[in-house]
């Protein structure tokens, strides 16, 4: 049993994998495996951000939007010019800047994360569509820039590599390090970690900071990939990160946002996606099918006793 | 446990139903009733061939566009129909798909050097058609309102001929203009920004532009609430379709014309060059010289709608 409560769901993601592998042809291709772990690297990195932020009790409803603005900034600074070193760090600045605006909010402020990060979403939407004026930032920009996501190193694609490195470091802060503990401590148990010396706020706002610091990197991976940034870009992502955090909720350490399972969900995410178009199945089946399987992995969690929970 | 198996026969049965010929068809963003309509008449025309079609839907977002694309190259389908796509932003895909041999034709999304050819309406055209209809009814003199959609190639291109042909007559004057936002709840957008400035210019009003049919329904029933007849406020706009030619024969409603844009004609044109081309090996040049293969947008009004309407 406590296999099945700790594995459930990474074996019905393997299963899943299985299931196309057989049945999808040129699923198992080398170049398909690498377009999906390719695609899966926006998404996890999004998600990894939207995991710590509710490692620490809060939820950051801002990611896709932030994400979105970064990119939009990247892009504005390639096209008018600006040297891709810089504009990568306006773009993370962006980022880092609004995660950290949102921590502001709930620790001095004392707005509910739900309510402070949905604000700095509309901000975010509304800064883009200024911006640009709805109009995407497109071009043939400088391969320093778009080699961020679109490059090679060593034989790996370098969306690999930012994948590999970003869940490295959120692993060994959560897992490795007194700082991790502390917001894993603030995000169970609030008061209990306060009254323990636990700087709470301090981790609150760092745990929302970091969300916005990987939307932003997410944003600036993104503008690098398409060669563009256009508003709401990562619109799509929202809910699939959210998804992404709440699946992997249900394995390895069921209950607890965790690195493994987040990246693994985001993974097998991609893979249902990429798996039902090689199936030939129409657009309406995928979103129907992604639902039923949400469901039914915590659904199937919770059958063999786990209870997923979090805090709002 | 009975319902995982179905969906596995239900899989299994589309695995094995993949017939010879496949195609994959992608819409840019479904909400949008015309990226809509291009593909599912596309999807449609395919099927009527006994092609297997994979259909599928971008929900606007570029990233799942690419993945979608990236997804059909590597399923090796035989070609690729896009509507409304992002030729710029998805270069390397459509890159890649020249690479592997996949032939890709587009509707509306503009040329690329790696596609075949783009299906298009002249969007200039279909702005300066709609324009001038609308300053005709009202003898190009007099006050107009205006409800754009600047977040939009092709409405945006309407708004701009509009203004061009504003600028050469100069007896017709804009009273006052909404542009809507790009919400899933537009048409409130719509009826809001669109309320206010009935009410701020009563009695001023002589005709009504509107960047696509959508916004015109929907200012329609606003003015049919406050007792507007047809012809007292002309209405018009573009896109075209059922409704659009329901409402202009319709003597209760405002709506006197519309520039019908072919949206079903051009998905079928699209299956019908790649049977050609793909199918039966006909040069490229044979259905059109150029990047682009155009096709005609007809302005629709009373006179005429009785033969678009089924």
């Amino acid at each position: 049993m406590m296999i099945l409560e700790r594995w459930g769901t990474v074996l019905a993601g393997l299963a899943l994998i299985g299931f196309f592998m057989l049945f999808a042809g040129n699923f198992a291709a080398p170049a398909n495996l690498l377009n999906i772990l390719r695609d899966t690297s926006f998404l996890a990195i999004l998600a990894l951000g939207f995991a710590l932020a509710l490692t620490t009790g809060e939820l950051d409803l801002s990611v896709a939007e932030v994400a979105s603005l970064s990119a939009v900034v990247a892009g504005g600074c390639i096209q008018h010019g600006v040297h891709p070193a810089l504009a990568a760090l306006v773009a993370l600045g962006t980022g880092t800047a609004l995660g950290a605006f949102n921590g502001f909010g709930v620790t001095v402020l004392f707005v509910p994360s739900l309510i402070v990060t949905l604000g700095t979403a509309a901000i975010a939407r509304g800064v883009t569509f200024m911006v640009t004026q709805g109009v995407a930032f497109v071009g043939r920009w400088p391969a320093l820039f778009t080699g961020l996501a679109r490059g090679v190193t060593i034989g790996v694609p370098n969306l690999v590599w930012f994948l590999g490195v970003i869940s490295g470091l959120v692993y060994v802060l959560l897992k490795w390090t007194r700082t991790g503990a502390h917001m894993v401590a603030t995000g169970e148990a609030d008061e209990a970690a306060r009254l323990a010396g636990i700087a709470t706020a301090r981790m609150k706002r760092l745990g929302l900071t970091l969300s916005g610091l990987l939307a932003g990197l997410t944003g600036l991976l993104l503008a690098a990939n398409l060669s563009s940034a256009s508003p709401n870009m990562a619109g799509d992502y929202f809910l699939y990160a959210i998804a992404a955090v709440l699946l992997g909720m249900t394995m390895i350490e069921p209950g607890r946002p965790n690195v493994v399972g987040t990246v693994f969900a985001a993974f097998v995410l991609k893979v249902l996606g990429n798996g039902l178009i090689l199936l030939g199945t129409p657009y309406y089946v995928q979103d129907i099918m992604l639902g039923g399987i949400m469901i039914a992995s915590v659904a199937f969690s919770s059958a063999v006793g786990q209870k997923v929970s979090f805090k709002v | 446990m009975r319902v995982v198996f179905a969906a596995i026969v239900v899989l299994l049965g589309l695995t094995l139903r993949a017939g010879a010929f496949e195609v994959g068809i992608i819409g840019f963003q479904f909400s949008s009733e015309t990226h809509a309509r291009v593909a599912n008449a596309a999807a449609a025309a395919a099927k009527a061939k006994g092609w297997g079609v994979t259909l599928l839907n971008s929900e606007g977002s570029l990233p799942k566009h690419a993945e979608q694309f990236d997804a059909l190259i590597a399923k090796k389908v035989d070609a690729i129909i896009i509507a409304m796509g992002k030729p710029v932003e998805a270069d390397a895909q459509f890159k890649a798909a020249k690479d592997a041999g996949i032939p890709v034709i587009t509707v509306q999304s503009g040329a690329s050097p790696y596609a075949l050819f783009d299906i298009e309406s002249n969007e200039y055209k279909v702005g300066a058609d709609g324009a001038l209809f609308l300053l005709s009814q009202m003898g190009f003199h007099g006050d107009i309102l205006e409800e754009r959609f600047e977040l939009n190639v092709a409405s945006r291109i309407r708004g701009k001929m509009l203004d061009a042909v504003l600028s050469e007559n100069q007896g017709v004057h804009v009273l006052g203009k909404h542009a809507m936002a790009r919400t899933q709840s537009w048409p409130d957008d719509v009826r809001s920004g669109m309320q206010a400035l009935l009410l701020q210019n009563q009695g001023k009003i002589g005709g009504i532009w509107a960047s696509f049919d959508g916004q015109a329904f929907v200012i329609d029933d606003l003015l049919r609430a406050e007792g507007v007849k047809k012809g007292d406020i002309p209405l018009v706009s573009m896109d075209g379709g059922p409704e659009s030619f329901r409402r202009i024969a319709d003597p209760d409603s405002t709506l006197v014309a519309t520039v019908s844009v072919p949206f079903e004609a051009m998905g079928e044109k699209a299956v019908q060059a790649v049977d050609g081309i793909v199918v039966h090996k006909q040069k490229v040049s044979s259905f059109t010289p150029g990047v682009y293969l155009f096709v005609d947008a007809t302005l629709v009004d009373a006179a005429n709608v009785r033969q678009f309407m089924r």
